[in-house]
């Protein structure tokens, strides 16, 4: 008799459950449990962090569990492109399109192959640095050196955002001293710790890194062996403009401006200078149901229009732009192609 | 001392409770401190940087030293880092000695884990500074250090060294990864094996592959009737009891490999398992009775429990004094940094005292948890070897996939992964493969292959290997004498079975 009352409650609950589910999903088209894969393997990257912000919100707008699998970008693809429901969507950057562009392994053309959906982020960090000691005192004198014949080393992560900017620079010594652009070299490495350990054996005189994991380095003394400067940020100076006034550790957001466009100027087409903002976008499987790319840019426009995740995405120094998925997808496809001129142009 | 007022009772539970978590994660074959640590992230959101910081800690701990129970008991390593435990420790099961060895890891274990602590207190941004004296030149030849030890755990010197490089070679298959500087080109496969092995073999199944499921396939082949025919029954303390005195004499060894564990967990990049591997060599090479090493040794097991616990300490030597991760746990432990809005690096101890003070209060509580918690509940924890195989076993095989399938977030090609190493250690034992050879070949063979090619990129030379700086000489001083030291041994050896024959 009890064994039959537990089973009848199992049933009941098993029954309730499943109206629940089902209510739900005819109001919003979303699985209950969304599952955001990352194209970064980092928990600690701002991949992860920016996805985890998204995601905390998502789940409170909607009521759902939403589980942040820091995959890697292969795996991601992989998965997004098995899953097709919705259940699964990914977050990725830049990466995933300046990937395919140079014609890295495992990357394809995301807006031929997926759904580019909404933008959510801006990682305006990206910074070009050199040792404190260094005769170079602003990005101009690196172009001038080039000029003049001298080698300039560069460390970097090749195949995508940390690239990116040192393709810009190659392209912008292009345009104004041609074929001087082969004194800039690429120094191909890994990780930021690679990068900042070949900075300090000498074995590089520029290192791509970022505001974040680089800003304390900069407030050490000259003697030290860390110490580095900033000369370049790649960021737009609007997008700069609306970090906090106190920007970033130690430094403010005027002094930020400093390493900034037009201040900080590497041309991008004779006219322009050059600007790279890490956007953080959603990636959909191109199966799925379009009223769900419309529910989820619903909930983030809401989101949005709280205010309150533009607070938690600044104190971590993540500048708010969300934009929904048609309009993103317009800008970034447009974004991609102004980077495959440079790409093709110092090819 | 205003840090003290952040010591709530709240900080120290959940310090506690990341351990037994962190325990229980390091015991189940699959699971690793790393996989507690990353799980249990998103529940520091809900809590304060120091209460955070406390619970991963201790998941931290808990789970680097867990890894000594199945290793000890079962031969399997819960974590890459306790394979060197399984040498020694296991054998001593076997001797009845399980409780013993259980013991005996565990006080390694604090020793190793306080001794780290302390350094990282009193040294930590110096210890740093002499961290980023190692470049690519340097990091490569402590991986060739950690290498030597192939020579000194083969049965049989040519078969261990074959083994070895085989380990390498399938360490290499798979793309020359752009994340770590490579050029994204896929290596020793073909097109078919790209959507599976683009990315290599993952470590953890083919570690529980080659020690779990091979183990359980050769005891399987014996038949459980055997020892249920016997009435046999595992003794679980038949042998010598556990006393303190296992450690006289032992003082240099804990030291050295404290210190080494210390040392390698201060090198971005290096990885933990060289830590143990580096450490367990070193003593085989300075026992004054090498010959038992591998045999059940407790010297053997102190060695590496004492290495693999003092890599907590030193691998949060540059991530709090240069912002970088000195091993995979540490580098999900930025993670609740950076959530919290905490900047890492250079300035992060001098701006932020209390924090730095509350770490250091919980790593210590976090070790003497481990401690006490491990110590006390190894009767309980023993008695595993008591379950009956066809009972222990499926359950075992059961963690195992699940641990495999779950590492990279749902890969089902890392279960096939752990049955085809488990299958390939089994036959390879048959026709003399070495398994904790090929094992360490297999762990150690990416990082060498990076560092080799970066250090060649870089200074273009292959004489920079042995002039690049005093450090690089120094270590390979050390390397030959490990190599002199494990040919000098085997010989001995064999002079000694032809005496005894």
């Amino acid at each position: 008799m009890k064994f039959l009352k537990s089973g009848l409650a199992v049933a009941m609950a098993a029954f309730m459950g499943l109206a629940a589910s089902q209510a739900s999903a005819a109001d919003v088209e979303l699985a209950k449990n969304l599952r955001i894969v990352i194209g970064s393997k980092s928990t600690g990257g701002d991949t992860y962090q920016n996805s985890a912000i998204v995601a905390q919100a998502l789940a409170d707008k909607l009521g759902i569990n939403v589980k942040v699998d820091a995959v890697g970008s292969s795996a991601a693809f992989k998965t997004l492109r098995r899953i097709s429901n919705g259940s699964t969507i990914m977050i990725f950057h830049d990466q995933s399109y300046l990937g395919y562009l140079y014609g890295v392994k495992g990357y394809f053309n995301i807006f031929e192959d997926f759904t580019v959906g909404p933008t959510v982020a801006i990682n305006p960090g990206n910074s070009y640095l050199v040792p404190k000691s260094s005769p170079y005192q602003s990005i101009e004198d690196i172009i001038q050196a080039c000029a003049s014949d001298k080698k300039i080393r560069v460390a970097i992560q090749p195949g995508g955002v940390s690239e990116i900017g040192f393709s810009a620079l190659k392209n912008a010594i292009k345009l104004r001293y041609p074929g001087k652009e082969a004194n800039l070299v690429a120094v191909n490495t890994g990780s930021q710790s690679d990068k900042n350990q070949l900075l300090f054996d000498g074995q590089a005189d520029l290192i791509n890194g970022s505001v974040q994991a680089n800003e304390q380095y900069t407030q050490l003394p000259a003697e030290d062996q860390k110490a580095m400067r900033f000369v370049w940020l790649t960021a737009r100076p609007e997008t700069i403009k609306q970090t906090k006034p106190e920007g970033f550790g130690d430094t403010s957001q005027e002094h930020l401006l400093d390493f900034v466009s037009p201040k900080a100027s590497v041309t991008q087409d004779g006219e322009k200078d050059f600007t790279f903002d890490k956007e953080f976008f959603f990636i959909y499987n191109k199966k799925m149901d379009p009223a769900i790319v419309d529910a989820l840019d619903e909930a983030l426009g809401e989101i949005y229009a709280e205010g309150k995740i533009q607070e938690t995405q600044k104190k971590s120094f993540f500048i708010p732009n969300f934009k929904p998925s048609a309009e993103a997808a317009a800008y970034l496809k447009d974004k991609m192609g102004q980077y495959e001129v440079i790409i093709d142009s110092i090819k | 001392m205003e840090f003290l007022s952040y010591l709530s009772p709240m900080f120290f539970a959940l310090v506690g409770f990341g351990v037994i978590v962190g325990i229980i994660f390091g015991a189940i074959p699959g699971m690793t401190a790393t996989m507690a640590v990353a799980v249990c992230l998103p529940m520091t959101y809900a809590l304060d940087l120091i209460n955070g910081l406390a619970l991963l800690l201790g998941l931290y701990v808990g789970g680097i030293s867990g890894g000594l129970v199945p290793a000890i008991l079962l031969k399997i390593p819960g974590t890459p880092s306790s394979i060197t435990t399984t040498f020694d420790g296991y054998p001593m099961t076997q001797k009845g000695e399980g409780e013993r060895a259980l013991k005996t890891g565990i006080t390694a274990s604090l020793f190793g884990g306080i001794f780290s602590a302390v350094i990282l207190f009193l040294f930590a941004p110096s210890l740093a500074d002499f961290a980023i004296k190692f470049s690519y030149v340097e990091k490569f030849l402590i991986i060739l250090f950690a290498l030597t030890v192939i020579a000194s755990l083969s049965r049989n010197l040519l078969l261990g060294i074959f083994s070895g490089v085989l380990g390498v070679w399938f360490s290499l298959i798979g793309s020359y990864d752009i994340s770590y500087g490579g050029n994204g080109e896929y290596r020793l496969m073909t097109d078919a094996m790209v959507p599976y092995l683009e990315s290599g073999f993952s470590l953890l199944p083919v570690l529980i592959g080659l020690f779990g499921l091979g183990t359980i396939m050769q005891e399987a082949e014996k038949g459980i009737r055997e020892e249920v025919g016997k009435g046999k029954k595992l003794d679980l303390n038949g042998g010598t009891p556990f006393s303190f005195s296992v450690f006289k004499g032992e003082m240099i060894n804990l030291i050295r490999s404290s210190s080494l564990g210390t040392f390698v967990g201060m090198l971005p990049g290096v990885g933990g398992s060289a830590a143990s591997v580096l450490s367990y060599t070193q003593q085989k090479n300075f026992s004054k009775h090498p010959e038992k090493l591998g045999k059940g040794a407790p010297e053997g097991v102190i060695a590496s429990e004492a290495a693999n616990n003092g890599l907590t300490g030193g691998a949060l030597i540059p991530l709090l004094s240069l912002g970088i991760p000195g091993d995979s746990t540490t580098a999900v432990l930025i993670g609740a940094f950076t959530l919290q809005g905490i900047q890492l690096g250079p300035l992060f101890i001098g701006n932020n005292l209390d924090t730095w003070n509350t770490m250091m209060v919980a790593l210590l509580f976090a070790n003497l948890v481990m401690f006490f918690v491990m110590f006390f509940a190894i009767r309980t924890i023993v008695k595993v070897i008591t379950i009956p195989k066809y009972l222990l076993y499926p359950g075992i095989i059961m963690m195992c996939v699940v641990g495999a399938y779950a590492i990279n977030f749902g890969i089902m090609f890392d279960v096939w992964t752990l049955l085809f190493f488990g299958l390939f250690g089994y036959l390879g034992q048959k026709v003399g493969l070495e398994v904790a050879p090929f094992i360490i070949g297999f762990i150690l063979g990416k990082q060498a292959e990076v560092y080799f090619v970066k250090s060649l990129e870089s200074f273009g030379s292959l004489t920079i290997f042995f002039t690049k700086s005093p450090i690089a000489m120094v270590l390979w001083v050390l390397i030959l004498i490990s190599v002199v030291f494990s040919i000098y041994g085997m010989i001995k050896q064999k002079k000694n079975n032809n005496k005894h024959a």
